[in-house]
């Protein structure tokens, strides 16, 4: 295969999120046929052009699976398999990255917020935003808000999201808030939130710079953000 | 099988509005549905995430009350707010009751197993703690372990107990259908006398056809030795799950409560 349907072969099996050789993909029969992992293997050892790769290879099917996910027509499942291989990928490609001067787009800390033990709607961004280039830190569920607004100190980060999944505890992110305020990040970061009981106009109450409704929408936003 | 029927909850929009309004006529139709449907308790949560604590204890206080009058078969008081809880357990007078729920963390739980000793309530047990749901069966356990010796400490027999395994939805990680069934097979064996409880419909969550997923993970939870599910009960394709599951288990005895529903 030459470098261009080696790419257009990794695209394809990102969309069909196919991992490895035996795995089964969205369409029928293609158990067998080379996955993402043997595809970027051949890629490296050809010197396949790594931006190119990340790009063309991974970052734009990627965001056609969540158009596909947006439309109704993926499903969640579908959607982590595809991140899945852009996480293997990424994974095989690690050094070849730096060389290549792919640099991260940013670094997103994400949490769900203190009292609040759900993070599965939280996990599936982290991987999602993983797979678009961000570098994650998941800093896990039930976090104390002076832990998030350390971290956010430590890191630099640019990125903050947070998560809630019960009415009760929705409301500790304006003290997340509240704090990075007190402490004079409020400008150094931009504050996403998410979770079922939240949405724009509590955004806009607590104080937020965006709400996003799903994983995709946070991508969206983030690239909004970047161009501003 | 018990069907604790879930739809007096306030995070659902119209139940809200209900107990905003103290709509009393509201509240009892629901629970009447439900009782007429086949629900053998109750559940009872008015946590709108808006009010104070003493809001919400006195909604409960309001919501116990008007039920007890209505209807007949015992009350669920869901919060995880010990005070709260005790609101809906004084206003419940001498009728039975069970507790909705109590994890395994240091700080609610041996307020909440308090509780269920001095109203001689049920309680439902969550296989988690303080840090969330263990991944793996043996975590799940563990927090059962430490909610039983709990109970033993405070002379809560293990008859009152119904554990909940808890449910993860398989779409994000295809292992927790099994998770949740092998934990239910355990505490049976570990936990004598103790019985089970779950809410189904997390298993399906993200994918198409949920209701399909809901009646055959009841079938495999009866078979594993669910006893009793935190349910929609005014839905007619779940009870009828629950009909069919209960008969191939051996629960029902001379197909009595099968054929009723199902005889032409």
């Amino acid at each position: 295969m030459d470098e261009r349907e080696l790419i257009e072969n990794i695209a394809y099996n990102v969309i069909q999120g196919r991992v490895e050789a035996e795995d089964e993909g969205i369409d029928q029969g293609l158990e067998g046929q080379p996955g993402v992992t043997e595809l970027v293997g051949q890629a490296i050892e050809q010197g396949v052009d790594t931006r190119r790769l990340v790009l063309e290879g991974l970052s734009e099917p990627m965001e056609k699976v969540g158009a596909k996910y947006e439309s109704g027509e993926y499903l969640i499942p579908d959607m982590l398999a595809a991140a899945e291989c852009v996480g293997a990928a990424m994974d095989l490609l690690g050094p070849k990255m730096l060389e290549a001067g792919v640099e991260s787009k940013g670094k997103f800390v994400i949490a769900t917020v203190h009292g609040d033990l759900h993070d599965i709607g939280k996990n599936i961004v982290a991987i999602m935003l993983k797979g678009a280039g961000y570098e994650v830190i998941d800093m896990g569920n039930n976090i104390p808000t002076a832990r998030i607004v350390d971290k956010i100190k430590e890191t630099n980060a640019p990125f903050l999201g947070l998560s809630a999944l019960l009415t009760t505890t929705m409301r500790v992110m304006s003290e997340v808030i509240a704090s990075l305020q007190e402490n004079g990040l409020r400008d150094k970061v931009k504050v996403l939130i998410g979770g079922a009981p939240t949405s724009g106009k509590f955004a806009a109450e607590v104080g937020a710079d965006a709400y996003c409704r799903d994983a995709f929408q946070a991508i969206d936003v983030l690239k909004e953000m970047a161009r501003s | 099988m018990i069907v604790i029927g879930e739809k007096i909850n306030a995070t659902r929009g119209p139940v809200k509005a209900i107990i905003e309004q103290r709509d009393s006529q509201g509240l009892k139709e629901l629970a009447e549905k439900q009782v007429r449907a086949g629900a053998g308790y109750i559940d009872v949560n008015v946590g709108t995430g808006v009010g104070s604590r003493e809001h919400e204890m006195a909604d409960m206080d309001w919501a116990v009350g008007v039920l007890t009058d209505a209807i007949e078969p015992p009350l669920c008081v869901d919060s995880a707010d010990p005070a709260v809880l005790e609101a809906g357990l004084r206003a419940m007078g001498n009728r039975k009751a069970m507790i909705n729920s109590a994890k395994a963390d240091e700080d609610c739980l041996p307020k909440i197993v308090g509780l269920a000793a001095r109203y001689d309530a049920g309680l439902v047990g969550l296989a988690m703690d303080e840090s969330g749901i263990p991944p793996t069966v043996e975590g799940r356990l563990a927090a059962c372990a430490k909610i039983a010796e709990e109970c033993r400490r405070q002379g809560v027999p293990l008859e009152k107990v119904f554990f909940d395994p808890l449910v993860l939805p398989v779409s994000t990680d295809i292992t927790q259908g099994m998770v949740t069934l092998r934990t239910i097979r355990e505490i049976k064996v570990a936990f004598e006398g103790a019985r089970t409880v779950m809410g189904l419909s997390n298993i399906s969550f993200g994918l198409p056809d949920r209701l399909r997923l809901n009646a055959a993970f009841l079938h495999m939870a009866l078979s594993a030795g669910l006893d009793a599910a935190i349910a929609d009960a005014t839905d007619d394709e779940l009870m009828a799950a629950v009909r069919t599951g209960e008969v191939l288990v051996g629960r029902d005895r001379h197909c009595r409560r099968y054929s009723r529903a199902f005889r032409r």
